[in-house]
């Protein structure tokens, strides 16, 4: 379970899938990114989780700020793709619970069998794979996804004028356990000093809207 | 209720015989007494086979009266914990089948099979659905009668053979009775007697009588004969109510008649019938929703608004999955009054699929073996590939490099 109860109902099998890749997409600025890292938080908590940080540049220090466990995070920086994509596979065997992977340019970065092996990695480790950054996936990789959550950000939190969180829509876009089209609505409390609830906590949080509850009831679910 | 009554009767084997046939197959055919303990200890009657009520044994008789009726009938004791358990599961079938399920003696129940909801099954295959759901519960075949009253209900079901439906037609209750005896009516004895004595042997003999005069021959009673001969002796049942095996009932703060307004609780109720699912790991193969009016009317059935039902092509499990469907009936629904309650309940339960429940929960691996895998990637690639972060203690500002300690171990 992700620990947000809302993200839970919608993905099908109650979280994200065990031996399974799945994918948090969106534009810059959407929550995507911050939902992934969020995420991560919440299952360092009580669980190792690894981030391969193709990227090399993540800042590490909003893992402690959404009140996540870093002594239970490794964080692999890999000069080389193929790196990144051995120690994901090692330590997928090894029993971790998540496996982070944070790129920008997907397709440059996979070679071709890095998915099907990932995949037999996540299976034997029974570990689940969270896909972050990127627009586009290449085919080997793409394939490969389970699940598949696209984000809009549907407008900023503010308290006493300041920005201190979003509002943000998640929708299944693709999903090998169920119909797709199940959308939920979170608010992401970014960690500020006045904020009472960071992260996670203030995410289980739905904004009621009819229209958009009419719209999941229309999807055909 | 605008709609006009409508009643099925099922009626069956007395549950301690089903019991008895399934525990000696050999009796099956046989005269059997199933006695029990009445009033001030006696021994009674409780149930006679079929072999035994063609010798005149009849439920309530004196135990020893029966023993002489039918001599040669196996004798045996009614096992009370037994029938409660059956009674149990058959009500239950029931009520998957309707709402409004009252329980008879042990042989025979009713089934109220009006509704407002335009999507319903008409009325013959509702009464099929019901005669099912009681013979997968209790092994034997019940007979189903569909009448506007209860009384020409029962005798639709004694006419129809088991495993079928006998109704009586909309309006056509006077003609269907005129040639039952007024001895088959739930009326008392003497009152019988003297119908007997007037030359009234049939429904139709006393129903071309008028009300006003059977009132003023036999009082009170007069008025139930009356109805009972035309088929109008109930505008309905008083319901068996058990909390279904899984459902949510929220009490509104007064009556509510806008269904808008109704929708909008659509997605808490979803979310807490999702809930109950989750927690026993179940997923819907069907839901019901029951509106429910204003408190203080004495029985159930005048008191329901209206009910509907659903059933998607997949088990549902999760509020999302609950909340289209949902939605659905609530646009269905018509209430004729305000609502004060909503009920909602799962039927059909299978086993929730592609459930992981507590995904991260017991799966913490040995941090000695992720250690192991850090270390062996180290050997194979180098340090500087894998890395553990530390919060800087006593750290000034945000930025990452002065904030936090990187560690390769």
């Amino acid at each position: 379970m992700t620990g947000v109860e809302t993200l839970d109902a919608i993905t099908g099998c109650q979280g994200l899938p065990r031996r399974r890749i799945s994918r948090l997409r969106g534009r810059s600025g959407s929550g995507a990114f911050e939902l992934g890292l969020a995420l991560a938080a919440e299952v360092s908590r009580s669980a190792p989780v690894v981030i391969v940080d193709f990227t090399l540049d993540l800042d590490m220090g909003i893992i402690d700020a959404y009140g996540g466990d870093l002594d239970n995070c490794w964080v692999v920086r890999p000069r080389h793709q193929e790196e990144g994509w051995a120690a994901a596979r090692a330590l997928a065997r090894a029993g971790i619970a998540l496996c982070l992977m944070v790129a920008e340019d997907w397709p440059r970065l996979t070679p071709a069998a890095a998915p099907a092996a990932l995949l037999t990695a996540l299976t034997e480790g029974d570990c689940a794979a969270l896909l972050l950054g990127g627009r586009l996936l290449p085919a080997a990789l793409s394939e490969r996804v389970c699940l598949e959550l696209e984000c809009w950000r549907l407008d900023w939190a503010l308290a006493h004028g300041d920005v201190c969180g979003l509002r943000l829509t998640a929708q299944v876009t693709r999903s090998h356990l169920g119909a797709p089209g199940a959308s939920c609505r979170l608010q992401l409390n970014f960690p500020r000093a006045y904020q009472l609830r960071v992260g996670l906590e203030g995410m289980g949080e739905i904004i009621e809207d009819e229209e958009l509850l009419q719209a999941a009831a229309g999807s055909g679910r | 209720m605008s709609s006009p009554t409508r009643l099925a009767c099922l009626t069956f084997p007395h549950l301690s015989l089903v019991l008895i046939g399934r525990a000696h197959p050999e009796l099956r055919e046989e005269p059997v007494l199933v006695g029990g303990e009445g009033p001030g200890g006696r021994r009674l009657v409780v149930a006679a086979s079929p072999a035994a009520w063609n010798r005149g044994v009849r439920p309530g008789q004196d135990w020893r009266r029966a023993v002489v009726l039918c001599p040669l009938a196996a004798q045996l004791d009614v096992d009370l914990a037994a029938v409660a358990e059956l009674r149990r599961q058959a009500r239950l079938a029931l009520t998957g089948c309707s709402p409004l399920v009252e329980w008879g003696d042990d042989a025979s129940a009713y089934v109220d099979l009006r509704g407002s909801d335009p999507l319903r099954a008409e009325e013959g295959s509702r009464a099929v659905q019901c005669g099912r759901a009681l013979q997968e519960a209790l092994g034997v075949t019940p007979s189903v009668g569909v009448g506007p009253s209860r009384f020409s209900a029962w005798a639709a079901a004694q006419l129809a053979a088991p495993g079928r439906v006998r109704s009586v037609p909309v309006g056509k209750a006077v003609e269907f009775l005129a040639n039952w005896p007024v001895t088959a009516l739930p009326i008392p004895p003497e009152i019988a007697e003297r119908l007997r004595q007037f030359g009234l042997r049939t429904c139709g003999d006393c129903a071309a009588i008028t009300l006003v005069d059977l009132q003023r021959q036999f009082g009170p009673e007069g008025i139930l004969l009356h109805r009972l001969c035309r088929g109008q002796d109930s505008a309905g049942i008083d319901p068996w109510r058990e909390p279904p095996p899984c459902g949510v009932r929220r009490v509104l703060a007064g009556g509510v008649e806008d269904s808008e307004s109704l929708r909008f609780g659509a997605a808490e109720l979803a979310r807490g019938l999702a809930q109950e699912l989750v927690q026993q790991g179940r997923a819907a193969g069907r839901i019901r929703l029951v509106l429910l009016g204003e408190d203080g009317l004495p029985a159930l059935a005048e008191r329901q608004v209206w009910w509907g039902e659903v059933a998607p092509p997949a088990p549902m499990a999760t509020a999302e999955e609950l909340l289209g469907p949902l939605l659905s009936l609530f646009g269905r629904a018509r209430p004729s009054a305000p609502v004060t309650v909503v009920e909602l309940a799962a039927f059909d339960l299978v086993a929730a699929p592609v459930r992981e429940l507590g995904l991260w929960q017991g799966l913490a691996a040995d941090r000695e073996m992720v250690q192991r895998a850090v270390d062996r990637l180290h050997d194979r690639f180098g340090r500087g590939l894998v890395w553990q972060v530390e919060v800087r203690p006593g750290h000034r500002g945000d930025v990452p490099e002065e904030r936090l300690v990187w560690s390769s171990r």
